[in-house]
């Protein structure tokens, strides 16, 4: 099973270190391949390199592709977690 | 902290020499228990002012003390040395290798408590006893670990037992680094915030290699590859690759830290698989903190720039239409 979603980056800072780990610790959870687009470059979503250097911004669009038995539950976590502002120090 | 007790007789033995120590009492008193880590010099005591006597010190004479017994009558020193030494002392010294006054060394003899000359000035011998009460009394821990000094930092390893401290160990020796402890470490708190970790003295230079059984690592490796002691800095946590997979640190933004006797200490997890060359982690886990001692936190240096970068990204995004790099 392969499921895709695309959603915006909500975090003012966008998608860095913290944000960066927090997806991949996610992703890491779940069986499935998982890789993170973005301007057609798509990178390991367990990769927190890959993640990192995708260099998502606030306000660009990123799709999550999950390609495994539970991808389901997997889009759903990681979507989750790209929605999420975090409160920077 | 399960402490030995310490007596007289251990600190003669430990320190006799160093401390240039002579004792005039036989063997009377040798047994008794010193309880705190101070000494001070009672001259109140003996001209009558008793009431904030601290009796559990060490009581050391010294020049003025002395001087001032000597200036009594007969029966004022009687009766001076009759109430000091009706106190129950953990012993007591004369310094600068005086004469020793008239009753004292009988009365010792008679209250079973040592009476002690140091050839040392007074000052002197303070400064030479002071270290070695405060390290007995300090508090103290014994912990399942193993710990090498890996480029002058001192690492603990934890872990469950067979999850292979030891070899780590070994290996790291192996590369030039240098054995402090294996299997049980000593920790001491010394002044604020600094554990030192140390071997048993007798499982100094020797470790258990499970399918060997103990080692000379002395013999093994030559004199370079065991230490005394040194101080804990980082503690290493290896972990089972199943157990650890939930909360591997990925970034090294957010130290992890564990606490021993109440001193925090920066903590490394690290996932074991097999194939992993745990060494060469062990070596970066040494040099990473040394790095950040200088000032070079490579994870926040990372993240300033990727966040600079994100933060130009997205203002531009706000001005044109299409996104491009």
């Amino acid at each position: 099973m392969t499921i895709e979603r695309t959603t915006t980056i909500r975090n003012r800072l966008g998608l860095h270190a913290r944000p960066a780990a927090d997806f991949v610790k996610v992703a890491a959870k779940f069986q499935s391949e998982i890789s993170l687009g973005k301007d057609g470059v798509w990178v390991n979503g367990k990769s927190i390199m890959g993640v990192m250097t995708l260099a998502a911004e606030f306000g660009s669009t990123v799709t999550v592709r999950a390609e495994g038995e539970d991808a389901k539950n997997a889009i759903e976590a990681l979507a989750h977690c790209l929605s999420r502002e975090y409160v920077e120090q | 902290m399960g402490k030995p007790t310490l007596t007289i007789r251990d600190i003669l033995e430990r320190k006799g020499e160093s401390l240039k120590l002579e004792v005039l009492t036989g063997d009377a008193g040798l047994d008794r228990e010193v309880r705190v880590p101070e000494v001070s010099s009672p001259g109140l005591v003996f001209a009558g002012f008793t009431r904030r006597f601290a009796a559990e010190r060490l009581h050391a004479l010294g020049e003025t003390e002395i001087a001032y017994l000597d200036s009594l009558t007969a029966d004022d020193l009687k009766h001076a040395l009759e109430r000091f030494m009706s106190y129950e002392l953990p012993c007591v010294f004369v310094t600068k290798g005086q004469e020793v006054p008239a009753g004292l060394v009988s009365l010792g003899k008679e209250r079973n408590i040592a009476v002690l000359r140091s050839q040392l000035g007074t000052a002197d011998f303070y400064r030479k006893i002071s270290p070695y009460l405060i390290e007995m009394f300090a508090p103290a821990t014994q912990i399942h670990a193993s710990m090498a000094d890996v480029y002058g930092v001192g690492l603990l390893f934890v872990g469950r037992s067979g999850i292979g401290k030891s070899e780590c160990v070994l290996d790291l020796v192996e590369r030039g680094h240098r054995l402090v402890a294996d299997d049980v470490v000593h920790v001491t708190l010394r002044g604020a915030g600094v554990l030192i970790g140390r071997s048993h003295e007798l499982a100094h230079r020797y470790m258990e290699i499970r399918g060997i059984g103990l080692v000379d690592v002395m013999a093994l490796f030559g004199v370079r590859a065991v230490r005394q002691q040194k101080r804990i800095e980082v503690v290493v946590e290896l972990q089972d690759w199943e157990s650890a997979q939930q909360d591997v640190e990925r970034t090294g933004l957010d130290g992890r830290t564990a606490t021993i006797l109440g001193v925090e200490l920066p903590l490394v997890r690290i996932p074991l698989n097999p194939g992993k060359n745990l060494t060469v982690i062990c070596e970066v886990v040494a040099m990473n903190h040394l790095l950040r001692y200088s000032g070079v936190d490579a994870a926040r240096q990372f993240n300033e720039r990727l966040i600079q970068r994100l933060v130009e990204q997205a203002e531009l995004r706000e001005y044109l239409a299409e996104d491009y790099e």
